[in-house]
């Protein structure tokens, strides 16, 4: 009776895992399908490739200009953010006093707030910068410098909160070694702790990588210019015209457009995002 | 990078010269240090961050349109309106739906995985692609499972070729669409949370088992009686970390109607709700914003609630492994 029990769930779990590659494959199909294929043939492979599928996801649709947006965002972002949170790590971690259990219980606090509780002050900063920077300072705006400095503070709690953990883990004699040698704290810091930590802040980097480049609510309540949008949301844009173009096939391409570099990282990092995701906040 | 490090820990000096180096002399200079390095992140996250969503809960007492609108203050008259609004409740009901419902499917796969995984053929690989879907956009995600519920899609098509029609449903109509988005739901997140729960179960040494083998315990007994009390604190985090992930349900839902029409009511959540109000609707209305503030706060609270909650599965002291 176990026996079976057990025996049906394994059999489920790897129900489960054929389901999820199955699906892989599936879009893949249908990205180089036929719109009429898609549905006629929805299990089949194509009869013909429609490998332009692609080509007019990329430039009719406007996702090329979109994906464009989402690397630059992302990449900007996840530079800053890694900017600012290694520096306040490890002062938090190895410089700080008493101060630095409430600074550390300060920026977990950040994490468990909903981004709904943000979400109207944020649009209401956004309209006010982009105002109070046209009218007064530079004369023009982009919004997607606006996104960048959200994207840049709602990642800041997450990231300095596991990069205190990692730089509390290393060993501080090391430190105490680089001093005794003449280096100043700062280069102590810059060529010493941060080579040590470097597993650590990629981990931190590629997470922050993925979340960004999946992110979607901030763009659609602050970019009301489709040519600045990014992939998500473009996507979307995409879906909504489906009703006039009935572009499937294209729009599937599409969702490979904006999956596939996430299965391509999660392939090449694999077990340290895994790892990244559970085990730091498991402390 | 490592080789540096090593290196200079190589080149550490004895104790005998350590006694002669101004301690305090160091110590101060890394405290200069301190702030400098801090303060960025902390002024960040205080002035962008910290500050604006405490005026948050300013203005959920406002009735606002936006800069250039008039404010007026209207008391907790947001939150009262909202208690009589049939939409706002429907959209809180479903969220605490969505989050008890899915909570309780992702417990249950966890938990079964729990019991067969640590011992599974093939884990590592099992773990990989159940971990999958998490890390694709809840947009790709929506719009994936949206259309294989679509009623020309693969799941009606295969109902009517395994001879199944009357099973056939419209998926996506009212009725049965918000049923479709929590399944979306619990296959876009299940495998975070087994991997996770697995990750607790595999700091538990290998020898506690062997001895509940000796003494004759089943596999269920084990799971019973070693993996579920030493993975109870990770467990809590689980559920705290689903409550938090799953209040703000939205990109999902988003991505079953697109940018242009507006989720009915039966499938919105209140993060959709609340967007529908920042945005003043799809149909060019007026921003709510004061509304929408209000509903943030009461997504904060219900978040906190469920915090505390799950906190409570937690043991209260602190368990050493070997």
């Amino acid at each position: 009776m176990i026996r079976a029990g057990l025996a049906l769930i394994r059999a489920l779990i790897w129900a489960w895992v054929l389901f999820n590659v199955g699906m892989v494959v599936w879009v893949l199909l249908n990205s180089v399908k036929s719109s009429r294929e898609i549905f006629d043939n929805p299990a089949g492979l194509p009869a013909t490739w429609m490998w332009e599928n692609f080509a007019t996801a990329w430039s009719d649709s406007g996702l090329g200009a979109a994906a464009i947006n989402s690397v630059v965002l992302t990449l900007v972002s996840v530079a800053l953010i890694m900017a600012l949170s290694i520096p306040a790590a490890y002062a938090v971690a190895r410089l700080g006093g008493r101060s630095s259990g409430p600074v550390t219980t300060f920026f977990a606090v950040g994490m468990s707030i909903p981004f709904q509780a943000f979400a109207v002050p944020m649009v209401l900063i956004g309209a006010g910068l982009s105002r109070f920077m046209i009218d007064w300072v530079t004369g023009v705006w982009d919004t997607r410098i606006t996104v960048t400095l959200f994207y840049v503070v709602l990642s800041l709690p997450f990231s300095i909160f596991v990069l205190i953990g990692y730089f509390r883990s290393l060993p501080g004699d090391v430190e105490e070694a680089a001093a005794l040698d003449g280096a100043s704290p700062f280069r102590t810091f810059r060529q010493i702790m941060v080579p040590l930590a470097k597993p650590g802040i990629t981990t931190v980097a590629v997470l922050n990588a993925l979340s960004l480049w999946n992110e979607t609510v901030i763009v659609l309540m602050l970019v009301p210019d489709q040519s600045a949008q990014t992939l998500n949301v473009a996507l979307l844009n995409f879906y909504s015209n489906m009703q006039y173009t009935s572009n499937w096939g294209g729009l599937f391409a599409g969702v490979v457009i904006v999956v596939l570099p996430m299965i391509a990282t999660y392939l090449w990092f694999g077990r340290r995002i895994v790892n990244g995701m559970t085990q730091g906040i498991g402390k | 990078m490592t080789v540096t490090a090593s290196d200079t820990a190589l080149r550490a000096p004895s104790a005998g010269r350590r006694a002669k180096v101004p301690r305090g002399a160091l110590q101060g200079e890394r405290r200069r240090l301190y702030l400098p390095m801090l303060l960025p992140a902390l002024i960040a996250y205080l002035v962008f961050f910290v500050l604006p969503s405490l005026f948050g809960v300013v203005l959920s007492f406002a009735e606002w349109s936006g800069l250039g609108t008039e404010l007026s203050w209207v008391g907790f008259s947001n939150y009262v309106s909202m208690a009589g609004s049939e939409l706002f409740r429907a959209s809180f009901v479903q969220t605490l739906i969505l989050t008890l419902v899915v909570g309780l499917a992702l417990f249950l796969i966890a938990g079964a995985s729990m019991i067969v995984l640590r011992t599974a053929r093939g884990s590592a690989f099992i773990r990989a692609a159940v971990f999958l879907p998490f890390m694709i956009s809840p947009i790709a995600v929506g719009l994936a499972v949206s259309f294989l519920f679509n009623p020309d899609g693969l799941i009606n098509t295969v109902l009517g070729a395994l001879g199944l029609s009357e099973l056939r449903q419209p998926w996506l109509a009212p009725e049965l669409i918000f049923n479709v988005i929590m399944a979306g739901v619990v296959w876009s997140a299940a495998g975070f949370y087994v991997v996770l729960v697995m990750s607790a179960v595999d700091g538990i040494p290998p020898s506690y088992y062997e001895v509940a083998r000796i003494e004759g315990a089943s596999e269920l007994q084990q799971f019973r009686y070693v993996t579920l009390p030493l993975t109870r604190d990770m467990l809590a985090i689980a559920a705290s970390l689903w409550a938090i992930a799953g209040i703000k349900t939205f990109e999902i839902v988003i991505a079953f109607v697109g940018t242009a029409g507006t989720p009915p009511p039966e499938a919105r959540t209140l993060a959709v709700e609340q967007y529908l109000r920042v945005t003043g609707g799809r149909e060019g209305g007026l921003a709510q914003l004061g509304e929408a503030a209000a509903i943030g706060i009461v997504m904060t609270v219900i978040t906190a609630v469920l915090i505390v909650l799950s906190r409570r599965i937690q043991r209260r002291e602190r368990l050493e492994l070997a």
